[in-house]
């Protein structure tokens, strides 16, 4: 019997992070809904929980840290993955204090952060 | 999985902790016994290996500049080898002063305080209290000497480090305990960044320390595979020097891409 697939929700500001993100993500069957603000993505999140969360950091409004707290803070299980183009030791060390599941600098590859999709899936289905 | 380097004022204190804390974590050891491996992977002399990882270039002392620079590169790239691993306690090798910008790993000094970590040395050498007081100085002033010209980076400067223990204050066995529990803590744990980061600074060092064999004045940084090396050369021998430095680079393991950036080198141009 196959798993049913994961709701994947990709947060970032600049548009074309999402576009590329979606395809490659979805390759595996997973459900992915991408947004460019902090707002509506939390205000979506409110109406249904998703299974993992990919955040940038630095937006207008909320931030990608407020994002990881209020949704960790409604859902417990969701993996919340960071990504930004601004990582520094420091900001790495406060997003995994404050619960992110993992950090990574942009740029990557889409398979980089498919590898963390994978392990992520792992946990949810353990 | 984590890193854990611990560097103190005194050599003797140092291992010590390092070793109760690999023991109680379960983690690997990386000391300066490695410095033989490394002295016979790179065909050096241990001798002035060691000697290297003491004292700065000196012609009294038959050490160059450049041949310093290229053994510290050799120990640079094996202990960056070994980090690659993963869970491991490491002292001895200066780790403290290169390994730098990566989150799970956690840097300790340990402070061998006046009081009781002169004591303890001076009966563990059968000396006065003046003279491991005097000799203690000297060794410190050397060090700060030292780490300043290898790495520029002055490692008594405590707010370079996560964690800061005082044996005046504290037990080595409360010591022991606190470094144990910090590591716990999930900011030390590795993720997809930090170990991207150190994959970064291990290539760069195996570049380094190719180009570092026939050559001074370089600077690597890598990314992905991708290398930038920087460096000088007169504009007579800058063709000759990228054409090198892109050779040597690219039979690197790990090297999928080499850049040279180039400087006018004045002195080079005028003599």
């Amino acid at each position: 019997m196959s798993e049913q697939p994961l709701k994947i929700m990709v947060i970032d500001d600049e548009n074309i992070v999402g576009k590329r993100l979606k395809p490659a993500l979805e390759k595996t069957g997973d459900i992915v809904e991408t947004f460019v603000d902090g707002e509506t993505a939390l205000a979506r999140f409110e109406q249904e929980p998703f299974d993992i969360v990919v955040t940038d950091i630095r937006m207008e409004k909320i931030d990608g840290i407020e994002i990881l707290e209020q949704i960790l803070a409604k859902s417990g299980r969701t993996k919340v993955i960071i990504i930004t183009g601004y990582a520094t030791v420091e900001i790495a060390r406060e997003a995994l204090s404050k619960g992110a599941f993992d950090f990574i600098a942009k740029p990557f590859k889409p398979a980089d952060l498919r590898v963390i999709i994978e392990r992520a899936t792992k946990e949810l289905r353990s | 999985m984590s890193i854990i380097i611990i560097s103190s004022d005194a050599m003797e204190i140092e291992e010590t902790i390092a070793e109760k804390v690999a023991e109680a974590m379960g983690y690997s050891r990386l000391g300066h016994q490695i410095l033989a491996d490394v002295a016979a992977k790179y065909q050096i002399d241990p001798v002035k290996l060691n000697e290297a990882m003491e004292t700065t270039p000196s012609l009294f002392k038959n050490l160059s500049a450049r041949q310093w620079r290229h053994y510290l590169a050799c120990v640079e790239a094996e202990v960056y080898d070994y980090l690659l691993a993963d869970n491991i306690v490491c002292w001895g090798l200066a780790a403290h002063l290169y390994v730098t910008g990566i989150s799970h790993v956690m840097k300790v000094r340990v402070l061998s305080g006046n009081s009781r970590g002169t004591m303890e040395i001076a009966e563990q050498k059968g000396i006065s209290l003046q003279v491991v007081e005097k000799l203690r100085a000297g060794e410190l002033q050397q060090r700060k000497k030292w780490s300043l010209a290898a790495y520029n980076y002055d490692e008594t400067d405590l707010s370079r480090y996560d964690l800061v223990i005082n044996l005046d204050q504290i037990d080595p066995e409360e010591a022991v305990k606190t470094i144990t529990g910090a590591i716990e803590y999930r900011k030390f744990q590795v993720m997809t960044y930090s170990m991207k980061c150190l994959s970064n600074l291990a290539l760069s060092a195996r570049v380094n320390v190719t180009l570092l064999k026939s050559m001074a004045d370089i600077n690597v940084q890598a990314r992905d595979g991708s290398v930038v090396v920087s460096t000088k050369a007169s504009a007579r021998q800058k063709r000759k020097k990228i054409a090198t430095i892109k050779e040597l680079a690219g039979n690197v393991d790990g090297v999928s891409y080499v850049e040279v950036h180039v400087k006018k080198n004045i002195l080079e141009e005028t003599a």
